[in-house]
């Protein structure tokens, strides 16, 4: 027996289908540190990427947090990253992403409210990490596909005691 | 006692030899168990210990909790407004009467068997009161005040009812680098909200240490300078800089800034629009303070070490860094960011950036930091090369900020006290000092 989908309901798992593939194949190229092409054509020239800080439940006006980014910046860390100037991820460290409970959350007609959860683990330098967090996006809608223009990353550790760093990008 | 034993039978863990100018540390004060366990009863339990700025806890009933030298305190300000630092443990069964890391509170509860205690520490409320004898007084059940004192706005508390000094006299020449600090602003400076709480696996010392090294600026930090240098950073208006001694293991670095300081240091990288407010500012400090002592607070970066554990950097953000040690081989970190409380929002979120820009565990420079001190630590496994060294600038009567003079001062008031010396040695005590 095949469940028949109204139009409206096909219409969403198509979309939810598109976020979620752009989402994994964003997952993808971080984790092979394919780093300029998932800048190039997977950010809007005015993405934001933000990381709040631990004791900061989520984002608060006012607070300073653990990443900031604006394009510049992130262009920035995606170069000392490939130019193997960081000296905590020289060798680079392998790590392994695993993104779910993919949601989109509003469709604002220019761009998606979208959630997902992710769990980065980091392997590198004899350590073995996993950073856990709930991420937003804002997706623009770029033809077929999507670019970000917003990266919120939070953090559901209490501390960043037992990682010391966070050198690579969520 | 081992470490006496060692010093006579002439195996010190510090070398401090003025006369061959070479200073050097045994890596079993980065490593050994026994060590660790002094230091916590030598140092932590004896010294002023920073707790927290008074910012944190701007309003009657305000509170955090936290660790300060491996002990859970509350710091309060109480109904009546004043702050007290107290032992965040009933003195019924001893569970926390805080589990909140920050809050407003009329008073504590105990969750175990609801004993409550006011804001000011006083047991209020004690369950089924009959249950005990006629001489029970909950008087003699208040929390256990700390000793506290605050110097401009920085809380400090100490463990040691016979600590012989006051906050004032036990900060010594620190003190003056705190007046740098809070006085820039005429109505007070705050904490930012949004701490960054992170570690190393590694002995607390190194990271001390690399706090006040310059030398390992251009070399570690190579990605960082170039960023700043791509900003358009410009050469400082002056020349200069120096390390300095302050007494009683207080160490400081005060050198031009090579980039832009949000307070009132314009420099191209920090974009037209602010220029006119910043240079006001300055000028305004000018006014107020004259011009060699505006220039120190505005126009100079500094970096101090207040014995044991606290970093207080003013660059071109100012960071206050608590680092506590876990065990010989693990530490933990607290930074938290410090500005005027009455600074322009767009200067505000400029000082935000550039904080994160370097600071914290997603800088571009702290998290390199972290992983040589960790890589320090795993070299000191290989115990064949017993000796650290940090002998630069031993030989000058004014120590450059790339030589070790600060790192050296902590290094003697660490040996003093871990030998029991009472740390009564004041500056004239310190034959190093940098210039004064």
């Amino acid at each position: 027996m095949t469940v028949e989908l109204t139009v409206d309901e096909a219409a969403r798992v198509r979309l939810w289908h598109r976020v979620s593939q752009f989402l994994f194949r964003e997952a993808r190229l971080l984790d092979e540190w394919r780093l300029r092409e998932w800048y190039d054509e997977m950010l809007t020239d005015d993405v934001r990427y933000t990381v709040p800080a631990t004791d900061v439940r989520g984002e608060v006006t006012g607070a300073l947090g653990l990443i900031d980014d604006d394009a510049a910046r992130l262009r920035q860390r995606v170069e000392q990253l490939l130019n193997d100037e960081v000296w905590c991820e020289n060798p680079r460290s392998r790590t392994h992403r695993m993104v779910g409970n993919v949601e989109v959350l509003a469709d604002r007609g220019t761009h998606l409210d979208v959630a997902a959860n992710v769990v980065v683990h980091r392997f590198g330098h004899g350590r073995s990490d996993a950073y856990v967090g709930k991420c937003r996006f804002e997706l623009v809608v770029a033809g077929e596909s999507f670019r970000v223009r917003r990266r919120v990353v939070v953090l559901d550790h209490e501390t960043l005691y037992e990682h010391g760093k966070l050198s690579i990008i969520l | 006692m081992t470490i006496e034993l060692e010093r006579s039978v002439g195996d010190p863990i510090v070398i401090d030899d003025l006369e061959r100018l070479t200073f050097r540390v045994d890596r079993r004060a980065y490593t050994d168990d026994d060590l660790a366990a002094r230091e916590l009863t030598r140092i932590f339990d004896r010294c002023w210990l920073y707790v927290g700025h008074e910012s944190e806890i701007p309003e009657p009933g305000s509170y955090v909790s936290r660790d300060v030298g491996g002990r859970p305190v509350v710091m309060a300000r109480g109904s009546d407004g004043v702050v007290r630092v107290f032992a965040n443990s009933c003195t019924h069964r001893g569970a926390l009467i805080c589990s909140q890391p920050s809050g407003q509170a009329r008073s504590f509860r105990c969750p175990y068997h609801d004993w409550t205690f006011s804001n000011r520490g006083e047991l209020v409320g004690v369950p089924l009161p009959d249950g005990y004898g006629p001489g029970f007084r909950k008087a003699d059940f208040d929390l256990a005040r700390h000793r506290s004192e605050s110097y401009r706005g920085f809380v400090f508390a100490t463990f040691d009812p016979e600590q012989p000094r006051t906050l004032t006299e036990y900060l010594a020449g620190a003190a003056e680098y705190l007046d740098l600090i809070d006085d820039q602003s005429e109505v007070g400076m705050e904490v930012i909200q949004g701490a960054q709480l992170h570690g190393a696996r590694a002995n607390w010392k190194l990271m001390m240490e690399n706090s006040v090294d310059i030398y390992h600026f251009r070399a570690l930090h190579k990605r960082y300078v170039g960023y700043m240098e791509s900003l358009g950073s410009v050469p400082p208006r002056r020349r200069g800089g120096f390390g300095r001694a302050l007494g009683l293991g207080h160490g400081a670095n005060e050198l031009p800034p090579a980039a832009a300081r949000p307070l009132a240091y314009w420099t191209p990288m920090f974009g037209p629009e602010v220029r006119p407010r910043i240079e006001a500012t300055a000028a305004r400090f000018v006014d107020r303070f004259g011009a060699d002592r505006a220039e120190r607070i505005t126009g100079t970066n500094r970096a101090v070490l207040i014995f044991p554990n606290l970093m207080i950097i003013d660059a071109i953000a100012i960071t206050i860094r608590k680092i506590d040690p876990v065990g010989a081989d693990r530490m933990a970190i607290t930074s938290v960011a410090l500005a005027p409380k009455d600074e322009d929002p767009d200067i505000r979120e400029l000082r935000k950036s550039h904080y994160l820009t370097f600071l914290g565990p997603a800088g571009f420079a702290t998290p390199d930091d972290i992983e040589i001190v960790e890589s320090c630590q795993r070299g000191y496994l290989n115990r064949t090369v017993r000796y650290s060294d940090l002998s630069r600038g031993m030989d000058k009567e004014v120590p450059e900020t790339t030589d070790e003079l600060p790192a050296r001062e902590f290094w003697r008031q660490w040996d003093r006290l871990m030998h029991g010396d009472d740390g009564h040695l004041d500056r004239a005590g310190t034959r190093e000092v940098g210039p004064r």
